[in-house]
This record gives C-alpha cells, sequence and structure tokens, in this order.
C-alpha cells in the first residue's frame, strides 16, 4: 500500500461521521449520552470515519452522508465555489469525500468534489506564483488542506526560482569531493 | 499528503537546470593559443587567438573568467531579436518559438560572467525579464483553463526554467483531478456486493487510496 | 534540444551538432539521471552505461595526474578537472537517487522480481542488507512484543489480505515528458473514463504532462524521456 504510513491519511479517517445502527450490540461504550453500554438498533451514534467503516463492512451500521456534502453545502459550493469557507466543514474536504463516496455510495460526492476543486484551484493558482499571502488573510481560513498544499508548492517552486535568479549560490565541491578517491578494490 | 517526497524527488533545483544549460555550445573568440581538450563530454579547440571556436557554456565561463577569451552572445541575444520576440509574445497567446530550452539559465550565466560581452546589457537583460513575464501570464492564463477531463497537459515551447516553476503545482493539481475523476472513487455496484460479506477489516481500503 | 527552435542556418548546425553529441556516454548519462530523476520507481540500472562511465572517468583521473606532473599548463589542467568533477556530479547523483529509491521503497522492491532484477550487483547487497537489518530492529524493537496476529512488519495483521503496510512509489504521479520522434497510436493504461479508449499521439519535442503509469513501457523503452 502506497501510503499506509501517510499521516494525513490516518488523520482523514479521525473524520466524524454520523451512523445508525442495524444492529442491536451491547457490551460496547461507544455513545457516551447513553447510560447504559448497550445500543438499540435504529441508534443514531457519531463515529470517527474508521470505525464507522470497519462496522459498516460489517453490516452493522448505515453511514450517513456527512454534513459537509449535504444539499445545503452544494448549494452554496455551486452559488459562489471560491469563497466557500470549506476549512471549517472540513479541512479533508477531498481526501475525505473520496474515502466518504464509496461508503454512502453517492456517485455525485466524484462531481462535487471535482467542480469544486476545478472553481477553487483557479483562486490558488492567481494567488500562488504572484502574491505571498499574509499570514492573517482570510483566504488562508477558508483553504482546505490539499488547497493550502497546493499553494505552498507553488509558492515554494517560485521562491527557489527567484533565488537563483537573485544570485543564489552555485554548484560547489563539497570539500570530501575534493580529494583524491581511495582505490575500492 | 502522500507521494509529498514523491514530488521532492522528481524536482529539478533551478542550480540543476543551470547544470545542464551549461553544457549549450556558445561561440567564443580565445585570447590564447592552447592545444584542443579531449575532455570526457567531448573533443574542443584548439584554440588561437581571434579565431572563433565553440565550446560548451561552463568552459567559455571558466575561460571568460580568467581572462582568456571573449563570449559572443548567441543571436537571439539581441535588442533587436528579443524586440521582436517580446512583441510576438504580446500579440498572441501562443509561446514564441524563437527561444532557446534553456533561455533563462543562459541569459543569467551570460549576465553573471560575460556582461562586457553583451552590447546594451542593460537593455536585453531588461527585455529577458520583460519577456518571461509576459510568458508567464501565459502559462497562468492556461492553467486557469484546466477542467480536469484530460489525459494529459500538452506544454510547446515552455522553456526548461518556466516548466519548472510551474512543475510542483501543475503535477499536483492533476493529480487531484484525477483522483476526483477517478472510476475507483465509487466501485462497480456488482464489485460492492462481492465486497459486502468480507470482514478482512483492512482490504477495502485500498481502492480507496489515492 | 535546446538549439532546435533557434531558426535559420544556426538550426541545422545545432542539430547536427545535438546529433553528434547525443552519442556521448556524458549524454546518455544525464538522460538516465534525468529519468531516474523524474520516475517515480526505480528504474532499470544502466549497468553497461555506468561501467563505460566508470572507465572514462578512472582514465581522466590518471591523464589529469599525469599532466599535473609532467607540468602541463595549469590552465589546461583545470579545464580537465571541471570536466572530471561534472562527470562525476552526474555519476554520483545517478547513483544517490537510486539509493533514496531503494531506502525508501526496499521492502517492495525486495519482493517485486521485476524491480529486484533492475538493480545492479552493489545495490542489490545494499538492499539486501537494509532490509535484513531493518526487519530485524523492527521485530527485536517493536513487533516480538505484540501479540502474535500482528508480528508482521508487512501486514497490519494476520487477516490482512495483502502487504499493506509496505511502502510503494505512486505510479499515478504526473511527470513531465518529451519525444524525440512523432509518436501515434500510444494505448493509454490508463486515465480518466472518458479518454481511456482513445488513442494518444505526442509530437516530437513538445512537452507533455501525464500520469507515469501510462506512458511506463514507453519510458522502459527509452521512446520517450523524462525532465
Amino acid at each position: 500500500m502506497a501510503n499506509y504510513y501517510d499521516i494525513d491519511d490516518i488523520l482523514v479517517e479521525e473524520e466524524i461521521v454520523s451512523v445508525i445502527f442495524q444492529k442491536a450490540a451491547s457490551g460496547v461504550g461507544i455513545d457516551p449520552s447513553s447510560e447504559t453500554d448497550f445500543i438499540e438498533t435504529g441508534s443514531k451514534v457519531e463515529l470517527p470515519f474508521w470505525l464507522a467503516h470497519e462496522l459498516q463492512l460489517r453490516q452493522a451500521v448505515s453511514v450517513n452522508v456527512p454534513p459537509c456534502f449535504n444539499q445545503k453545502t452544494r448549494l452554496e459550493i455551486q452559488a459562489d465555489c471560491a469563497c466557500v469557507d470549506l476549512r471549517s466543514r472540513c479541512p479533508y474536504f477531498y481526501e475525505f469525500g473520496c474515502k466518504i463516496a464509496p461508503i454512502v455510495g453517492d456517485r455525485t460526492i466524484g462531481f462535487l468534489l471535482l467542480s469544486a476543486f476545478k472553481n477553487r484551484y483557479r483562486e490558488v493558482l492567481t494567488k500562488a506564483h504572484t502574491a505571498a499571502i499574509t499570514a492573517g488573510s482570510k483566504f488562508w481560513t477558508i483553504l482546505t488542506n490539499e488547497e493550502i498544499n497546493l499553494y505552498e508548492t507553488a509558492q515554494s517552486a517560485m521562491a527557489s526560482f527567484k533565488k537563483w535568479r537573485m544570485g543564489g549560490a552555485r554548484f560547489q565541491i563539497a570539500s570530501i569531493l575534493g580529494r583524491k578517491r581511495k582505490p575500492t578494490e | 499528503m502522500a507521494g509529498q517526497s514523491n514530488h521532492e524527488l522528481s524536482l529539478f533545483s533551478a542550480e540543476e537546470l543551470e547544470f545542464i544549460a551549461e553544457d549549450e555550445i556558445v561561440d567564443i573568440v580565445p585570447n590564447l593559443k592552447m592545444d584542443p581538450l579531449c575532455l570526457i563530454s567531448g573533443d574542443f579547440g584548439p584554440f588561437t587567438p581571434q579565431i572563433v571556436t565553440q565550446v560548451p557554456l561552463w568552459l567559455a565561463i571558466a575561460l571568460k573568467k580568467r581572462g582568456k577569451c571573449s563570449i559572443v552572445p548567441p543571436q537571439w541575444m539581441s535588442v533587436e531579436k528579443l524586440t521582436q520576440v517580446l512583441e510576438a509574445e504580446r500579440d498572441s497567446q501562443e509561446m514564441s518559438e524563437h527561444l532557446p530550452f534553456h533561455y533563462v539559465e543562459i541569459s543569467r550565466l551570460l549576465f553573471d560572467h560575460a556582461r562586457d560581452n553583451i552590447s546594451d546589457a542593460y537593455m536585453v537583460r531588461s527585455l529577458i525579464e520583460d519577456i518571461r513575464d509576459v510568458r508567464f501570464h501565459k502559462v497562468e492564463t492556461d492553467l486557469e483553463a484546466f477542467n480536469g477531463r484530460t489525459i494529459a497537459v500538452k506544454i510547446k515551447n515552455l522553456s526548461a526554467m518556466e516548466v519548472n516553476i510551474v512543475r510542483p503545482f501543475i503535477g499536483r493539481a492533476l493529480q487531484a483531478f484525477y483522483k476526483h475523476d477517478s472510476p475507483d472513487l465509487i466501485p462497480d455496484p456488482e464489485r460492492v456486493s462481492d465486497r459486502r460479506p468480507q470482514v478482512a477489516p483492512n482490504a477495502p481500503r485500498r481502492q480507496l487510496r489515492r | 534540444m535546446a538549439s532546435g527552435s533557434v531558426e535559420g542556418e544556426q538550426s541545422s548546425l545545432a542539430d547536427d551538432y545535438d546529433a553528434l553529441i547525443s552519442t556521448t556516454d556524458v549524454e546518455l548519462l544525464k538522460r538516465a539521471w534525468r529519468n531516474e530523476k523524474a520516475a517515480p520507481e526505480i528504474l532499470r540500472f544502466e549497468s553497461d552505461l555506468i561501467t563505460r562511465v566508470r572507465e572514462q572517468i578512472e582514465l581522466m583521473e590518471e591523464t589529469v595526474e599525469e599532466k599535473l606532473t609532467v607540468g602541463t599548463d595549469p590552465l589546461s589542467v583545470s579545464l580537465y578537472q571541471m570536466d572530471l568533477d561534472r562527470t562525476l556530479f552526474l555519476l554520483r547523483s545517478y547513483l544517490r537517487i537510486r539509493i533514496l529509491k531503494i531506502e525508501k521503497y526496499m521492502f517492495h522492491i525486495r519482493k517485486t522480481e521485476e524491480l529486484w532484477n533492475r538493480l545492479s550487483k552493489d545495490e542489490k547487497f545494499f538492499t539486501e542488507r537494509c532490509t535484513d537489518d531493518l526487519k530485524k530492529h523492527l521485530e527485536e524493537s517493536v513487533l516480538s512484543k505484540l501479540p502474535e496476529n500482528y508480528q508482521s512488519y508487512e501486514r497490519q495483521s494476520v487477516i490482512s489480505e495483502e502487504d499493506d503496510m509496505v511502502p510503494e512509489p505512486r505510479l499515478d504521479t504526473f511527470v513531465l515528458c518529451r519525444s524525440k520522434e512523432y509518436l501515434t497510436g500510444i494505448q493509454l493504461e490508463d486515465g480518466p473514463v472518458d479518454d481511456r479508449s482513445k488513442l494518444f499521439e505526442m509530437e516530437p519535442d513538445v512537452l507533455y504532462f501525464i500520469c507515469y503509469k501510462s506512458i511506463k513501457s514507453l519510458v522502459e523503452s527509452g521512446k520517450i524521456d523524462l525532465l
């Protein structure tokens, strides 16, 4: 697996989703509002994605579409995509979307992600290679992690180019390499 | 994000591009007499005072630094040619094809080491800066038109340094487009039902992975 | 490549020159270096080329040594030395990128025959030692202390159906590439649904951003260069 050790990938799975139990379960303390450790069929519980996913595979729960992909958010994204604060909805909006779509079986989430990214990416692009954004800018606060990464990627490429153009260091031989090599055999 | 170090791995630094550009051939006028050099990278010379010869840029700069030659700036590095290029760049959304692939690196190397050999150096330099700016804006305009439904992005006449600046951004953006547009995002219904009875805790992670 | 677009008489001259120098081993090494740097996975070790380059480096080292002892013009000696340093840089950088990739994906490389066969003898030795050491370290420090079902360094638990803890290169990385000749009828192995059935063509000397796995085989066969 390509990214077992990817910390962001692990954090995405910490996102909370709401599920409905399809089976009664006892001996579990996952519902903090409940006074017993018994969960009835039909109970609605909030769980981290990774747990919800496991339970869903065992057909113990059904997963609801999270609020960041619901109809209201979709309408807002359609209306003024670039200005929607996706960060407060879910910092891992795109990654989470990719994970949740097959679980809730909603093909339209893919389209939503694509159109959101397409529109917002333009905004990131126009800012990325030109002006640096000050730390307190509103722009920062509405971007998802992937969008910030994209922005930073562009910024650092431009910064290293500028450094080079201003007469940055040229390649030099490390002193250790200047010495004569010893024969290897 | 996963793959970030991958991106770093595949990136060429500006210094590395400069290294590559140093192999481009330029004309020099030596002012010393020296036997031909039989180098690993090729044979160059003989060097005779006032007789033009062709050498790689790094060799030209090495001689120039020691005052042993003057470098003949390439044809495109003249005010006349660059003015034409700048006009062409401004007139069209297409990238002009009249600049060499390493024009940014070559011009910086020559400005740093052989400024006195460039006529109208100040003008030439500012023309090149202007051209780079115009071209870069065009790249950005092109990028804005991305819609994601492409298997490949074709880039005509973009120079080595220009493409290197936008490479990390484009690579990452394309990967995101690709991922969100992927048919694997939602598996076929049959595959889902196949998967159902499985209780292996981690197996289904795979198809979700980017 | 670079000079291809310069107009007029210079162009044909430059083309001839390109054709001429493209045959030098340094040019070939530079190409191998760029491909290796840009490709997400490890490529076939350019064994013959590296042997030749090493020989040329040794020969040049002797030549420089000799020139120093007979008191050749120091300017000319320093130029020989610079040429040598440039070649050494390419060689070192090439080998180091490969080592970086090996360190990152060692378990994957070791168990994948196709990748394993791409390594040089020295690299195989290095990979064996790395994997053995890391495995031993993981087992002694962590794995042996875990419950029986969780003692694999490759699998999360005994019920994992695949080696789900082994890092692998991302073949869906987008790379920048260029073909020397006109390529038509390229059947892409992968891509967005709409385009998958389409044949793809590449114009010579035009740059393309494309998903690495779509053109993997063309990189391996040397038809396309990464940069």
